[in-house]
Protein backbone atom coordinates (compact mmCIF):
# COMPACT_ATOMS: atom_id res chain seq x y z
CA UNK A 1 0.00 0.00 0.00
CA UNK A 2 1.38 3.38 -0.98
CA UNK A 3 0.98 6.00 1.73
CA UNK A 4 0.27 9.57 0.65
CA UNK A 5 2.76 11.57 2.71
CA UNK A 6 1.81 15.03 1.45
CA UNK A 7 0.48 17.49 3.98
CA UNK A 8 -1.05 20.93 3.65
CA UNK A 9 -0.70 23.49 6.43
CA UNK A 10 -2.81 26.44 5.33
CA UNK A 11 -0.73 28.16 2.64
CA UNK A 12 2.18 25.71 3.05
CA UNK A 13 2.18 22.46 1.09
CA UNK A 14 4.88 19.91 2.01
CA UNK A 15 5.92 16.63 0.35
CA UNK A 16 5.93 14.99 3.77
CA UNK A 17 5.28 16.17 7.32
CA UNK A 18 8.85 15.89 8.67
CA UNK A 19 11.05 18.95 9.00
CA UNK A 20 14.07 19.92 11.08
CA UNK A 21 13.84 22.03 14.23
CA UNK A 22 15.55 25.41 14.03
CA UNK A 23 19.02 25.46 15.57
CA UNK A 24 19.63 21.73 15.27
CA UNK A 25 20.34 21.50 11.55
CA UNK A 26 22.53 24.53 10.95
CA UNK A 27 21.82 25.93 7.50
CA UNK A 28 21.38 22.51 5.90
CA UNK A 29 24.79 22.36 4.25
CA UNK A 30 26.34 20.64 7.28
CA UNK A 31 24.12 17.58 6.70
CA UNK A 32 24.01 17.41 2.90
CA UNK A 33 26.87 14.87 2.96
CA UNK A 34 24.76 12.57 5.15
CA UNK A 35 21.59 12.65 3.03
CA UNK A 36 19.81 14.61 0.31
CA UNK A 37 18.17 17.33 2.38
CA UNK A 38 15.53 17.95 -0.30
CA UNK A 39 13.92 14.68 0.86
CA UNK A 40 12.70 16.50 3.97
CA UNK A 41 9.27 18.08 4.23
CA UNK A 42 11.20 21.27 4.92
CA UNK A 43 14.55 22.47 6.21
CA UNK A 44 14.13 24.98 9.03
CA UNK A 45 17.35 26.95 9.35
CA UNK A 46 19.00 28.35 12.45
CA UNK A 47 17.64 31.75 13.54
CA UNK A 48 18.44 34.75 11.36
CA UNK A 49 18.40 38.38 12.54
CA UNK A 50 19.09 41.66 10.74
CA UNK A 51 22.48 41.70 12.45
CA UNK A 52 25.29 39.13 12.76
CA UNK A 53 25.69 37.81 16.27
CA UNK A 54 28.34 35.85 18.18
CA UNK A 55 25.99 34.29 20.72
CA UNK A 56 26.66 33.35 24.34
CA UNK A 57 29.90 32.49 26.13
CA UNK A 58 30.88 28.83 26.57
CA UNK A 59 30.07 26.24 27.83
CA UNK A 60 26.87 26.41 25.84
CA UNK A 61 25.46 22.90 26.29
CA UNK A 62 25.07 20.30 29.01
CA UNK A 63 23.78 16.78 28.71
CA UNK A 64 20.91 15.92 31.06
CA UNK A 65 18.80 12.81 31.68
CA UNK A 66 17.30 11.88 28.29
CA UNK A 67 18.00 15.31 26.92
CA UNK A 68 20.20 18.36 26.91
CA UNK A 69 20.28 22.00 27.89
CA UNK A 70 21.51 24.64 25.51
CA UNK A 71 22.14 28.34 25.60
CA UNK A 72 23.87 28.90 22.27
CA UNK A 73 22.49 32.43 22.10
CA UNK A 74 21.58 32.56 18.41
CA UNK A 75 25.04 32.89 16.90
CA UNK A 76 24.49 33.65 13.24
CA UNK A 77 25.67 35.46 10.11
CA UNK A 78 22.89 38.06 9.85
CA UNK A 79 20.32 38.29 7.08
CA UNK A 80 22.49 39.97 4.43
CA UNK A 81 25.19 37.31 4.53
CA UNK A 82 22.51 34.61 4.81
CA UNK A 83 20.92 35.78 1.56
CA UNK A 84 24.11 36.28 -0.42
CA UNK A 85 26.90 33.99 0.86
CA UNK A 86 27.14 30.68 -1.02
CA UNK A 87 27.09 28.65 2.22
CA UNK A 88 23.59 29.77 3.17
CA UNK A 89 20.48 30.57 1.13
CA UNK A 90 22.14 30.19 -2.31
CA UNK A 91 23.26 26.70 -1.26
CA UNK A 92 19.81 25.78 0.05
CA UNK A 93 18.20 27.01 -3.15
CA UNK A 94 20.54 24.79 -5.18
CA UNK A 95 19.35 21.68 -3.32
CA UNK A 96 15.69 22.20 -4.17
CA UNK A 97 14.73 21.79 -0.49
CA UNK A 98 11.69 23.58 0.92
CA UNK A 99 13.30 26.23 3.12
CA UNK A 100 11.75 27.77 6.20
CA UNK A 101 13.71 30.68 7.65
CA UNK A 102 13.54 31.12 11.40
CA UNK A 103 13.78 34.83 12.27
CA UNK A 104 14.43 36.78 15.47
CA UNK A 105 15.20 40.25 16.73
CA UNK A 106 15.65 42.27 19.86
CA UNK A 107 12.89 44.71 19.00
CA UNK A 108 9.61 44.46 17.09
CA UNK A 109 11.13 46.65 14.38
CA UNK A 110 14.05 44.23 13.91
CA UNK A 111 11.64 41.32 13.42
CA UNK A 112 9.74 43.28 10.78
CA UNK A 113 12.97 44.34 9.12
CA UNK A 114 14.37 40.83 8.71
CA UNK A 115 10.99 39.60 7.44
CA UNK A 116 10.86 42.41 4.88
CA UNK A 117 14.41 41.68 3.71
CA UNK A 118 13.49 38.03 3.05
CA UNK A 119 10.27 38.90 1.23
CA UNK A 120 11.72 39.08 -2.25
CA UNK A 121 14.26 36.27 -1.93
CA UNK A 122 13.28 33.34 -4.12
CA UNK A 123 13.29 29.85 -2.66
CA UNK A 124 11.79 30.51 0.76
CA UNK A 125 8.69 28.46 1.62
CA UNK A 126 7.81 30.21 4.89
CA UNK A 127 9.08 32.26 7.80
CA UNK A 128 9.08 30.99 11.37
CA UNK A 129 9.08 33.66 14.07
CA UNK A 130 11.14 32.79 17.12
CA UNK A 131 9.31 34.70 19.84
CA UNK A 132 11.29 33.17 22.70
CA UNK A 133 14.12 35.69 22.75
CA UNK A 134 14.29 38.62 25.15
CA UNK A 135 12.96 41.98 24.06
CA UNK A 136 15.52 44.70 24.66
CA UNK A 137 13.05 47.58 24.53
CA UNK A 138 10.71 45.98 27.05
CA UNK A 139 13.59 45.41 29.45
CA UNK A 140 14.29 41.80 28.59
CA UNK A 141 10.79 40.31 28.80
CA UNK A 142 10.46 37.55 26.23
CA UNK A 143 8.10 38.22 23.33
CA UNK A 144 6.78 34.71 23.67
CA UNK A 145 5.71 34.95 27.31
CA UNK A 146 3.96 38.34 27.24
CA UNK A 147 0.61 38.19 25.42
CA UNK A 148 0.66 41.83 24.28
CA UNK A 149 4.23 41.60 22.97
CA UNK A 150 3.50 38.31 21.20
CA UNK A 151 0.54 39.90 19.41
CA UNK A 152 2.61 42.94 18.51
CA UNK A 153 5.55 41.04 17.03
CA UNK A 154 3.43 38.55 15.07
CA UNK A 155 1.31 41.42 13.72
CA UNK A 156 4.37 43.44 12.70
CA UNK A 157 5.92 40.49 10.83
CA UNK A 158 2.55 39.70 9.21
CA UNK A 159 2.42 43.23 7.78
CA UNK A 160 6.04 42.94 6.58
CA UNK A 161 5.79 39.66 4.67
CA UNK A 162 3.71 37.90 2.05
CA UNK A 163 5.26 34.53 2.94
CA UNK A 164 3.40 31.90 4.94
CA UNK A 165 4.00 32.76 8.58
CA UNK A 166 4.70 30.33 11.41
CA UNK A 167 4.76 31.50 15.04
CA UNK A 168 6.96 29.30 17.23
CA UNK A 169 5.49 29.26 20.70
CA UNK A 170 7.39 29.20 23.96
CA UNK A 171 6.38 26.48 26.45
CA UNK A 172 7.45 28.71 29.33
CA UNK A 173 3.92 30.03 29.88
CA UNK A 174 1.06 29.04 32.14
CA UNK A 175 -1.55 28.71 29.41
CA UNK A 176 -0.35 27.71 25.93
CA UNK A 177 -3.93 28.00 24.57
CA UNK A 178 -3.88 31.73 25.20
CA UNK A 179 -0.73 32.17 23.10
CA UNK A 180 -2.07 29.86 20.40
CA UNK A 181 -5.15 32.09 20.10
CA UNK A 182 -3.16 35.34 20.24
CA UNK A 183 -0.67 34.34 17.55
CA UNK A 184 -3.38 32.93 15.29
CA UNK A 185 -5.44 36.09 15.76
CA UNK A 186 -2.44 38.29 14.95
CA UNK A 187 -1.83 36.77 11.54
CA UNK A 188 0.15 33.56 12.01
CA UNK A 189 -0.88 30.96 9.39
CA UNK A 190 0.69 28.12 11.33
CA UNK A 191 1.88 27.52 14.91
CA UNK A 192 4.95 25.54 15.85
CA UNK A 193 5.57 24.20 19.33
CA UNK A 194 7.32 23.64 21.57
CA UNK A 195 10.50 25.65 21.83
CA UNK A 196 12.85 24.50 24.60
CA UNK A 197 11.78 24.51 28.25
CA UNK A 198 13.78 26.79 30.52
CA UNK A 199 16.00 24.73 32.80
CA UNK A 200 19.24 24.47 34.72
CA UNK A 201 22.06 22.03 35.38
CA UNK A 202 24.54 22.29 38.25
CA UNK A 203 27.88 20.64 38.97
CA UNK A 204 27.72 20.10 42.74
CA UNK A 205 31.47 19.50 43.03
CA UNK A 206 32.47 22.82 41.49
CA UNK A 207 29.26 24.51 42.73
CA UNK A 208 28.92 26.03 39.29
CA UNK A 209 26.17 26.01 36.67
CA UNK A 210 27.10 23.69 33.82
CA UNK A 211 26.40 26.29 31.16
CA UNK A 212 27.81 29.82 31.13
CA UNK A 213 24.40 31.41 30.68
CA UNK A 214 23.34 29.69 33.97
CA UNK A 215 19.92 28.78 32.55
CA UNK A 216 19.26 27.15 29.21
CA UNK A 217 16.62 25.43 27.13
CA UNK A 218 15.83 21.77 27.73
CA UNK A 219 15.20 19.53 24.72
CA UNK A 220 15.25 15.86 23.80
CA UNK A 221 13.05 12.91 24.84
CA UNK A 222 12.80 14.34 28.37
CA UNK A 223 10.42 17.07 27.14
CA UNK A 224 8.18 14.93 24.93
CA UNK A 225 5.28 14.46 27.37
CA UNK A 226 5.15 18.22 28.01
CA UNK A 227 5.30 18.93 24.28
CA UNK A 228 2.52 16.46 23.49
CA UNK A 229 0.30 17.99 26.15
CA UNK A 230 0.87 21.49 24.80
CA UNK A 231 0.24 20.49 21.17
CA UNK A 232 -2.99 18.85 22.27
CA UNK A 233 -4.07 21.96 24.23
CA UNK A 234 -3.19 24.29 21.35
CA UNK A 235 -5.07 22.08 18.89
CA UNK A 236 -8.11 22.24 21.14
CA UNK A 237 -7.87 26.03 21.31
CA UNK A 238 -7.42 26.91 17.62
CA UNK A 239 -8.01 25.43 14.17
CA UNK A 240 -4.69 26.86 12.93
CA UNK A 241 -2.40 24.09 11.61
CA UNK A 242 0.32 23.05 14.05
CA UNK A 243 3.89 21.84 13.63
CA UNK A 244 4.61 19.66 16.66
CA UNK A 245 8.04 19.07 18.13
CA UNK A 246 9.80 18.16 21.35
CA UNK A 247 11.87 15.01 21.76
CA UNK A 248 10.84 13.22 18.57
CA UNK A 249 13.29 10.33 18.10
CA UNK A 250 11.37 8.02 15.74
CA UNK A 251 8.32 7.57 13.54
CA UNK A 252 6.02 6.53 16.38
CA UNK A 253 6.90 9.71 18.28
CA UNK A 254 6.01 11.68 15.14
CA UNK A 255 2.67 9.84 14.87
CA UNK A 256 1.91 10.69 18.51
CA UNK A 257 2.40 14.41 17.82
CA UNK A 258 0.12 14.23 14.79
CA UNK A 259 -2.55 12.38 16.78
CA UNK A 260 -2.30 15.09 19.46
CA UNK A 261 -3.13 17.68 16.82
CA UNK A 262 -0.07 18.42 14.68
CA UNK A 263 -0.23 18.53 10.87
CA UNK A 264 3.55 18.25 10.62
CA UNK A 265 6.44 17.60 12.96
CA UNK A 266 10.04 18.69 13.48
CA UNK A 267 12.99 16.56 14.50
CA UNK A 268 15.62 18.41 16.53
CA UNK A 269 17.87 17.07 19.26
CA UNK A 270 17.63 13.54 17.79
CA UNK A 271 19.83 14.79 14.92
CA UNK A 272 22.75 15.14 17.35
CA UNK A 273 22.45 11.45 18.21
CA UNK A 274 21.72 10.36 14.65
CA UNK A 275 22.35 12.72 11.72
CA UNK A 276 19.98 10.60 9.64
CA UNK A 277 17.13 10.95 12.17
CA UNK A 278 14.94 13.29 10.07
CA UNK A 279 14.89 11.00 7.01
CA UNK A 280 14.65 7.90 9.19
CA UNK A 281 11.56 9.41 10.82
CA UNK A 282 9.96 9.95 7.38
CA UNK A 283 10.40 6.25 6.59
CA UNK A 284 9.26 5.08 10.01
CA UNK A 285 6.18 7.31 9.91
CA UNK A 286 5.32 5.90 6.50
CA UNK A 287 5.77 2.36 7.88
CA UNK A 288 3.55 3.24 10.83
CA UNK A 289 0.80 4.41 8.46
CA UNK A 290 1.12 1.25 6.37
CA UNK A 291 0.98 -1.01 9.44
CA UNK A 292 -2.05 0.76 10.88
CA UNK A 293 -3.98 1.11 7.62
CA UNK A 294 -3.58 4.85 7.19
CA UNK A 295 -3.61 5.78 3.47
CA UNK A 296 -2.89 9.47 3.89
CA UNK A 297 -0.61 10.59 6.70
CA UNK A 298 -2.78 13.69 7.21
CA UNK A 299 -5.50 11.40 8.57
CA UNK A 300 -3.43 11.11 11.76
CA UNK A 301 -3.81 14.81 12.54
CA UNK A 302 -6.16 15.37 15.49
CA UNK A 303 -6.85 11.65 15.46
CA UNK A 304 -6.52 11.14 19.21
CA UNK A 305 -9.26 8.98 20.69
CA UNK A 306 -10.40 10.36 24.03
CA UNK B 1 28.77 7.02 9.60
CA UNK B 2 29.36 3.41 10.30
CA UNK B 3 28.98 0.77 12.97
CA UNK B 4 32.16 0.08 14.87
CA UNK B 5 32.40 -3.26 16.59
CA UNK B 6 34.70 -3.13 19.60
CA UNK B 7 37.83 -5.23 18.95
CA UNK B 8 39.32 -4.59 22.39
CA UNK B 9 38.75 -2.14 25.24
CA UNK B 10 41.59 -2.39 27.74
CA UNK B 11 42.53 -0.45 30.84
CA UNK B 12 45.80 1.45 30.78
CA UNK B 13 45.50 2.15 34.53
CA UNK B 14 44.73 5.48 36.18
CA UNK B 15 41.24 5.58 34.65
CA UNK B 16 42.58 5.53 31.08
CA UNK B 17 41.41 3.06 28.47
CA UNK B 18 42.48 2.08 24.98
CA UNK B 19 39.59 1.05 22.74
CA UNK B 20 39.79 -0.27 19.20
CA UNK B 21 36.85 -0.28 16.79
CA UNK B 22 36.49 -2.24 13.57
CA UNK B 23 35.54 0.61 11.23
CA UNK B 24 37.35 0.14 7.91
CA UNK B 25 35.78 3.08 6.07
CA UNK B 26 36.95 5.47 8.77
CA UNK B 27 40.35 3.77 9.11
CA UNK B 28 41.11 4.42 5.43
CA UNK B 29 40.33 8.13 5.66
CA UNK B 30 41.59 9.05 9.14
CA UNK B 31 44.29 11.72 9.27
CA UNK B 32 46.34 12.94 12.26
CA UNK B 33 44.32 15.21 14.57
CA UNK B 34 40.90 14.16 13.32
CA UNK B 35 38.25 12.72 15.60
CA UNK B 36 35.43 10.20 15.69
CA UNK B 37 32.05 11.06 17.20
CA UNK B 38 30.86 8.02 19.08
CA UNK B 39 27.36 7.03 20.08
CA UNK B 40 27.99 4.66 22.93
CA UNK B 41 26.18 1.34 22.60
CA UNK B 42 23.14 0.92 24.86
CA UNK B 43 23.66 4.20 26.70
CA UNK B 44 19.96 4.86 26.58
CA UNK B 45 19.21 7.90 28.70
CA UNK B 46 22.29 9.79 27.52
CA UNK B 47 21.62 10.71 23.94
CA UNK B 48 24.62 12.78 22.88
CA UNK B 49 27.70 11.45 21.14
CA UNK B 50 31.21 11.71 22.58
CA UNK B 51 34.05 13.05 20.42
CA UNK B 52 37.42 11.29 20.70
CA UNK B 53 40.70 12.05 18.96
CA UNK B 54 41.85 9.23 16.73
CA UNK B 55 44.89 7.67 18.38
CA UNK B 56 45.59 5.14 15.65
CA UNK B 57 44.05 4.02 12.38
CA UNK B 58 45.12 0.90 10.53
CA UNK B 59 43.59 0.65 7.06
CA UNK B 60 44.92 -2.92 6.65
CA UNK B 61 43.16 -4.18 9.79
CA UNK B 62 40.26 -1.77 9.42
CA UNK B 63 40.74 -0.55 12.98
CA UNK B 64 40.28 2.88 14.51
CA UNK B 65 41.68 3.39 18.01
CA UNK B 66 40.93 5.88 20.76
CA UNK B 67 42.50 6.48 24.16
CA UNK B 68 40.06 7.95 26.65
CA UNK B 69 39.78 8.73 30.32
CA UNK B 70 36.71 7.92 32.39
CA UNK B 71 35.51 11.39 33.29
CA UNK B 72 31.74 11.04 33.38
CA UNK B 73 28.83 8.72 32.96
CA UNK B 74 29.37 8.20 29.21
CA UNK B 75 33.03 7.25 29.40
CA UNK B 76 32.46 5.10 32.50
CA UNK B 77 29.76 3.23 30.59
CA UNK B 78 32.07 2.92 27.57
CA UNK B 79 34.80 1.45 29.77
CA UNK B 80 32.45 -1.43 30.63
CA UNK B 81 31.60 -2.23 26.98
CA UNK B 82 32.99 -5.63 25.99
CA UNK B 83 34.55 -6.64 22.68
CA UNK B 84 31.79 -7.47 20.23
CA UNK B 85 29.59 -4.56 21.36
CA UNK B 86 28.83 -2.12 18.57
CA UNK B 87 29.03 1.66 18.76
CA UNK B 88 27.86 3.99 16.02
CA UNK B 89 30.76 6.14 14.76
CA UNK B 90 30.72 9.36 12.75
CA UNK B 91 34.04 10.23 11.22
CA UNK B 92 36.70 10.96 10.58
CA UNK B 93 35.59 14.51 11.44
CA UNK B 94 37.34 17.86 11.74
CA UNK B 95 40.41 19.42 10.22
CA UNK B 96 43.48 17.64 11.55
CA UNK B 97 47.16 18.52 11.72
CA UNK B 98 48.90 19.35 8.46
CA UNK B 99 51.86 17.18 7.44
CA UNK B 100 55.16 18.25 8.89
CA UNK B 101 57.28 19.95 6.17
CA UNK B 102 60.32 17.91 5.11
CA UNK B 103 63.00 20.27 6.37
CA UNK B 104 61.51 20.78 9.84
CA UNK B 105 61.78 18.59 12.93
CA UNK B 106 58.35 17.67 14.32
CA UNK B 107 57.85 18.77 17.91
CA UNK B 108 54.73 17.39 19.51
CA UNK B 109 53.65 19.12 22.72
CA UNK B 110 51.02 17.29 24.73
CA UNK B 111 49.19 17.46 28.04
CA UNK B 112 47.49 14.47 29.63
CA UNK B 113 45.71 12.23 27.16
CA UNK B 114 46.24 14.87 24.46
CA UNK B 115 49.25 12.64 23.76
CA UNK B 116 46.81 10.32 21.96
CA UNK B 117 45.78 13.01 19.45
CA UNK B 118 49.31 13.59 18.13
CA UNK B 119 50.30 9.92 17.93
CA UNK B 120 49.36 9.67 14.24
CA UNK B 121 51.62 12.67 13.56
CA UNK B 122 54.53 10.68 14.97
CA UNK B 123 53.52 7.58 13.06
CA UNK B 124 53.39 9.57 9.81
CA UNK B 125 56.67 11.34 10.46
CA UNK B 126 59.10 9.41 12.69
CA UNK B 127 62.15 10.93 14.32
CA UNK B 128 60.89 14.02 16.10
CA UNK B 129 60.64 15.29 19.63
CA UNK B 130 57.78 14.63 22.05
CA UNK B 131 57.29 17.00 24.95
CA UNK B 132 54.78 15.22 27.16
CA UNK B 133 53.20 16.93 30.14
CA UNK B 134 51.02 15.27 32.73
CA UNK B 135 49.70 15.81 36.22
CA UNK B 136 51.61 12.86 37.56
CA UNK B 137 53.57 9.74 36.56
CA UNK B 138 50.42 7.61 36.10
CA UNK B 139 48.99 10.15 33.65
CA UNK B 140 51.86 9.61 31.20
CA UNK B 141 50.61 7.51 28.30
CA UNK B 142 51.91 5.99 25.05
CA UNK B 143 55.49 7.16 25.56
CA UNK B 144 56.92 3.83 24.38
CA UNK B 145 54.94 4.15 21.16
CA UNK B 146 56.61 7.48 20.50
CA UNK B 147 60.03 6.01 21.34
CA UNK B 148 59.21 3.27 18.83
CA UNK B 149 58.68 6.02 16.23
CA UNK B 150 62.18 7.27 16.99
CA UNK B 151 61.05 10.22 19.08
CA UNK B 152 63.19 11.96 21.67
CA UNK B 153 60.72 11.87 24.58
CA UNK B 154 60.97 14.58 27.24
CA UNK B 155 58.61 14.64 30.17
CA UNK B 156 57.28 17.18 32.65
CA UNK B 157 54.87 16.41 35.49
CA UNK B 158 53.13 18.90 37.75
CA UNK B 159 54.14 16.96 40.86
CA UNK B 160 57.63 16.05 39.70
CA UNK B 161 56.92 12.30 39.94
CA UNK B 162 58.47 11.82 36.48
CA UNK B 163 60.72 14.02 34.38
CA UNK B 164 61.01 17.72 35.10
CA UNK B 165 58.71 19.20 37.73
CA UNK B 166 56.45 21.81 36.19
CA UNK B 167 54.65 22.52 32.97
CA UNK B 168 55.35 21.15 29.52
CA UNK B 169 55.41 24.72 28.19
CA UNK B 170 58.70 25.15 30.08
CA UNK B 171 60.18 22.18 28.18
CA UNK B 172 59.21 23.87 24.94
CA UNK B 173 60.74 27.20 25.98
CA UNK B 174 63.98 25.35 26.85
CA UNK B 175 63.99 23.53 23.51
CA UNK B 176 63.44 26.73 21.52
CA UNK B 177 66.16 28.54 23.52
CA UNK B 178 68.69 25.74 23.26
CA UNK B 179 68.61 25.46 19.46
CA UNK B 180 67.30 28.75 18.07
CA UNK B 181 68.65 27.98 14.61
CA UNK B 182 66.64 24.76 14.22
CA UNK B 183 63.36 24.76 12.37
CA UNK B 184 60.55 22.98 14.15
CA UNK B 185 57.04 22.03 13.13
CA UNK B 186 55.07 22.32 16.36
CA UNK B 187 51.83 20.42 16.92
CA UNK B 188 50.03 20.39 20.26
CA UNK B 189 47.05 18.90 22.07
CA UNK B 190 46.16 19.08 25.74
CA UNK B 191 44.07 20.90 28.31
CA UNK B 192 42.76 24.38 27.51
CA UNK B 193 45.16 26.29 29.85
CA UNK B 194 48.18 24.60 28.25
CA UNK B 195 46.97 25.39 24.74
CA UNK B 196 46.18 28.99 25.64
CA UNK B 197 49.68 29.37 27.11
CA UNK B 198 51.11 28.03 23.84
CA UNK B 199 48.89 30.35 21.79
CA UNK B 200 50.23 33.20 23.91
CA UNK B 201 53.93 32.39 23.53
CA UNK B 202 54.37 30.75 20.11
CA UNK B 203 53.54 33.65 17.74
CA UNK B 204 56.15 35.84 19.51
CA UNK B 205 58.68 33.00 19.21
CA UNK B 206 58.19 32.92 15.42
CA UNK B 207 55.79 30.00 15.47
CA UNK B 208 52.44 31.57 14.57
CA UNK B 209 51.98 28.57 12.27
CA UNK B 210 52.24 26.05 15.14
CA UNK B 211 49.10 23.94 15.20
CA UNK B 212 46.95 23.56 18.31
CA UNK B 213 44.09 21.12 18.70
CA UNK B 214 41.45 23.03 20.65
CA UNK B 215 37.93 22.04 21.39
CA UNK B 216 34.99 22.68 23.63
CA UNK B 217 31.98 20.64 24.77
CA UNK B 218 30.76 19.26 21.49
CA UNK B 219 27.30 18.32 20.40
CA UNK B 220 26.54 17.75 16.68
CA UNK B 221 30.19 17.33 15.55
CA UNK B 222 29.54 18.73 12.07
CA UNK B 223 29.20 22.48 12.54
CA UNK B 224 25.44 22.73 12.81
CA UNK B 225 24.74 23.48 16.47
CA UNK B 226 27.44 26.03 17.44
CA UNK B 227 28.01 24.46 20.87
CA UNK B 228 31.77 23.84 20.66
CA UNK B 229 32.95 27.31 19.70
CA UNK B 230 36.37 28.73 20.54
CA UNK B 231 37.57 32.33 20.20
CA UNK B 232 39.71 33.03 17.13
CA UNK B 233 41.05 36.32 15.81
CA UNK B 234 38.66 38.05 13.42
CA UNK B 235 41.40 39.84 11.47
CA UNK B 236 40.31 43.25 12.76
CA UNK B 237 41.82 43.18 16.24
CA UNK B 238 38.85 41.41 17.79
CA UNK B 239 37.58 37.88 17.99
CA UNK B 240 34.84 35.67 16.65
CA UNK B 241 33.56 32.27 17.72
CA UNK B 242 34.70 29.43 15.44
CA UNK B 243 33.17 25.97 15.61
CA UNK B 244 35.93 23.64 16.81
CA UNK B 245 34.28 20.58 15.23
CA UNK B 246 34.04 21.97 11.70
CA UNK B 247 36.54 24.84 11.49
CA UNK B 248 38.97 23.03 13.85
CA UNK B 249 39.75 21.26 16.06
CA UNK B 250 43.22 22.20 14.80
CA UNK B 251 43.89 25.94 14.64
CA UNK B 252 47.12 27.84 13.98
CA UNK B 253 48.59 29.41 17.12
CA UNK B 254 48.40 32.82 15.45
CA UNK B 255 44.67 32.39 14.84
CA UNK B 256 43.74 31.66 18.44
CA UNK B 257 42.47 34.67 20.39
CA UNK B 258 44.18 34.83 23.76
CA UNK B 259 42.54 37.97 25.24
CA UNK B 260 39.63 38.03 27.66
Amino acid sequence: MAVDMQVVLGPLKLKNPVMTASGTFGYGREYQRYFDISRLGAVVVKGIAVFASEGNPTPRVAETASGMLNAIGLQGPGVEKFCTHPDYLPFLRSTGAAVIVNIWGRTVEQYAEVAARLNDEPGIAALEINISCPNVKAGGAAFGTDPALAAEVVGAVRRATRLPLIAKLSPNVTDISEFARICSGSGADILSLINTISGMSIDAYTRRPRIANITGGLSGPAVKPVALRMVWQAANAVSTPIIGMGGIMNGTDAAEFMLAGASAVAVGTAIFADPLAPVRVIGELEDFCRETGVEHVAELTRGLRV
Amino acid sequence: MQNGEIIFNTSLGGGYFHISFFAPEIAVKAAPGQFVHVRIADLRDRILRRPFSIEDADPARGSVDVVYKTVGEGTRFLSRCAPGAVCDLMGPLGNGFSPCPGEATPVLVTGGYGVAATRLCAKARPGGILLAGARSREDLLLLDDYRGFGYDVRVATNDGSAGAKGFVTELLKDLLAETPERKFAIRACGPQPMLMALAGMLPDAGYADAELSLDHLMCCGVGACFACVVKVRDGAGGWRYARSCAEGPVFKAGEVYTGE
